[in-house]
């Protein structure tokens, strides 16, 4: 036991010392958080940008909609109508006013212009041009402002009190999108949809990259030949067990910084917002983390990293190169990409029959399962019995690997092909 | 036999085109430096590995230290030196040695002292430079071939297997070796150590065991084994290279069987019944300026190529011995 500490401390350390881990795990979290921010900080510096309200209205309806639009633009009647310029023409000067509002606009001096005339009353027609047309959301704004506008007139017609119409016309609406799925409300839809989806990823990522990170160190040992020093103090069983405990461990570690800082970053968002002098903003609705989730989590992460760990080491132990590792590591990171293939399908449709069926294999069962359980209620005969499908065949696999890891350490030259492959694992 | 260091009964190992070990046996005593001699590909690290038990066999027994080598704790007694050298490359001299002495049940702190000895008696810890401090790629390839040596040797082993040891040392690192196997020796070790260079095993070893094609040609202490190949071998130089007259000589079957030219002076094997004053008279009658003539015993060199011969090498075996 105290040998296969020695090799844990050793796999562990070895690791935390390097540059490569303390860039990826302090700048992750920094980088993760800039991706956090960063569209939310540009879409607010955007808004501020967006001066709809420097428009001309060349309005030629003669019943004062222009004004009318002017004022929603800028914010209702307390808003400073000036921003936008009215235009009151007849309307046979039309054409004459749009030719000068275009050279204004192609000199910078307005945005854009609308123009309004008797269809617009009558068909709800008009027309807008300007620099920003492309931009969906200021022609919406512009729109919403005219459809408003024309209400409001509308229902003055009808005799009601201009303050009224103002009250009773500005309405705003806030929807939120909940899901439901065969087995009723899915819980608080896009939150645990993100949730559960960064956790898969997270799991994948974790399992990719420790996962070759085991290869290559057993690749090293391999070429360097400090595998047979090793092995002629240690068995080869602690050996692997040691490798694959301490970069596990590796990895334990850099996800709970992870976490941590996110977390942190979750936490004090609405600091970090108002220092970057934007709105506070909306609260991400996460769902609630039963403490069984966390548990299942944890036990999938274990388990399927040591199904990947074994396969890794084992294919690291068959070759003595760097390119042949390449290849032979091709089926087995296969099966991973397969499990993050389904990924989106499944979080689209926790409750298909696909769904069900890729949690049930036990090589997409790690990445998979823990995404569909924190989106839904999975029942609890499919929990235990995806969990020990992945749980017996990690111990197949790791005793599978280190039959092959034990043959295969000592083994230079030629890739082992199927057959030479079983017999390794035979004699040792 | 509580007074053996090493005892091997009869082991066999076979891979899958061939037999790598066959029915071996051998026993080396405590204390002695004991010498696994044979062509490349003999099946000298396929034994060593057996010995370690890295590898099993599939036949016969092996007892290290009176105990078989499946015990547990046995191979923190052993150092091991492989062949093929290897040592992690981004990893810190000094924590690298404290790593290799924990894996054999040394702790931390007697592991610190014996590295700090060990470094600087090869001088890699001097006053200008410690090279305990720096990483092991930061070395030259004889630093950490010292290196590797050190971390054979930090727990203090009682029995030291050393794999080809002098291939590939420069001829200090050579000495500094050498110094340390009897130094091993006076200390009441056992060093047990394979080569296919006889001159290092004649000048080193106690006893030797010649091995071919997997199979024991012969064992015995080299006193025993020289004594009992003693073939009445004369180390003949002339002056000058030898006429046609001496030439003559040397190649009567009926006096001399077999003649290897060492440049600077011949090997000579006498015939049976060929009587080395006669050969002296007729070399002498035929005009040689001898210079030395002189009754040896055969070099493990030669008993060597005698027993074993260039059929001793396989073909197309390389590097696994």
């Amino acid at each position: 036991m105290a040998k296969l500490w020695t090799v844990i401390k050793r796999e562990f350390l070895e690791r935390v010392r390097t540059r490569w881990f303390l860039i990826v795990t302090v700048f992750g979290p920094v980088f993760f958080g800039v991706i956090m921010v960063l569209p939310a900080y540009l879409s607010v510096r955007g808004m501020k940008d967006v001066r709809v309200a420097d428009i001309r209205i060349i309005d030629a309806t003669g019943t004062g909609l222009g004004d009318r639009v002017a004022t929603r633009l800028n914010g209702g009647p307390m808003g400073d109508a000036a921003a936008t310029q009215v235009v009151v023409v007849a309307p046979t000067d039309v054409a004459a006013a749009e030719s000068l509002a275009t050279k204004d606009v192609m000199a910078k001096t307005r945005r854009g212009y609308l123009v309004l005339d008797s269809l617009t009353i009558s068909a709800q027609k008009a027309t807008y041009a300007g620099r920003n047309a492309s931009s969906l959301n200021e022609v919406q704004i512009i729109e919403s402002a005219l459809r408003s506008a024309i209400l409001g007139q509308r229902l003055e017609k009808e005799g009601l009190d201009p303050k009224r119409v103002e009250a009773l016309t500005r309405v705003k609406v806030d929807m939120s999108a909940e899901r439901i799925t065969d087995k009723g409300r899915g819980g608080s839809g896009i939150g645990s949809a993100i949730f559960g989806f960064m956790i898969a990823f997270l799991l994948y990522m974790m399992i990719v990259l420790y996962g070759q990170n085991i290869l290559r160190g057993v690749l090293e040992e391999k070429t360097t030949r400090v595998a047979e020093v090793i092995v002629s103090s240690v068995s080869t069983d602690v050996l692997l067990a040691g490798k694959v405990i301490g970069v596990g461990a590796v990895g334990l570690l850099q996800q709970a910084v992870w976490l941590a800082s996110a977390a942190g970053l979750y936490q004090f968002r609405a600091k970090i917002f108002v220092a970057l002098g934007m709105p506070a903003m909306p609260a991400i609705p996460l769902p609630q983390v039963p403490p069984m989730l966390i548990v299942a989590l944890v036990l999938f992460f274990i388990l399927g990293y040591a199904l990947y760990a074994a396969l890794f080491a084992a294919v690291g132990a068959m070759v003595s190169s760097q390119e042949d590792a390449n290849q032979a590591a091709q089926p087995v990171v296969m099966l991973l990409v397969f499990s993050i293939i389904f990924a989106q399908p499944v979080m689209l449709n926790p409750t298909s029959r696909l769904a069900e069926i890729v949690s049930w294999i036990p090589f997409s069962a790690p990445v998979i399962m823990p995404m569909r359980m924190s989106a839904i209620q999975i029942p609890w005969y499919e929990l235990v019995g995806s969990l020990s499908g992945v749980a017996v065949t990690a111990a197949i696999c790791v005793w599978l690997s280190a039959r092959i890891y034990r043959v295969g350490l000592l083994m230079y030259g030629k890739r082992p092909n199927m057959r030479e492959l079983a017999r390794w694992i035979r004699q040792s | 036999m509580a007074d053996l260091a090493l005892e091997i009964r009869g082991i066999t190992k076979r891979f899958a085109e061939h037999v790598a070990v066959r029915d071996l046996s051998l026993a080396v005593p405590k204390g002695a430096v004991y010498g696994l001699l044979g062509p490349n590909g003999a099946g000298k690290t396929t034994t060593i590995r057996m010995i370690l038990n890295v590898i099993a066999p599939d036949s016969g027994s092996i007892t290290l230290l009176g105990q078989p080598n499946t015990a547990p704790g046995l191979l923190d007694r052993l150092g091991y030196l492989p062949e093929e050298r290897g040592l992690y490359k981004k990893m810190q001299v000094r924590r690298l040695l404290r790593f290799l002495a924990e894996l054999k049940g040394v702790n931390a702190k007697t592991a610190d002292a014996r590295i700090d000895h060990w470094l600087e008696r090869l001088s890699l810890r001097t006053a200008e430079k410690d090279w305990g401090n720096a990483k092991v790629d930061e070395l030259s390839r004889g630093m950490q071939q010292k290196v590797q040596f050190i971390g054979t040797l930090l727990h203090d082993p009682d029995l030291v297997i050393l794999d080809e040891p002098f291939s590939g040392l420069d001829p200090i690192n050579a000495q500094a070796l050498k110094d340390t196997v009897v130094e091993l020796k006076h200390s009441g070790k056992t060093v047990v150590f394979s080569t296919h260079l006889m001159d290092n095993a004649e000048r080193l070893c106690d006893s030797v065991c010649i091995i071919a094609r997997g199979e024991k040609v012969l064992d015995g202490t080299v006193i025993g084994v020289k004594s009992e190949h003693n073939k009445r071998n004369i180390a003949l130089a002339l002056a000058g290279d030898p006429s046609p007259g001496v030439s003559a000589v040397l190649t009567d079957r009926s006096l001399v069987s077999r003649m290897d030219d060492n440049n600077r002076f011949f090997e000579l094997e006498m015939a049976t019944g060929g009587d080395p004053q006669l050969l002296l008279q007729r070399l002498v009658g035929a005009g040689a300026a001898v210079q030395r003539f002189e009754l040896i015993q055969p070099s493990l060199h030669q008993i060597f190529l005698d027993k074993v011969g260039a059929a001793g090498v396989e073909e197309g075996m390389s590097g696994h011995g």
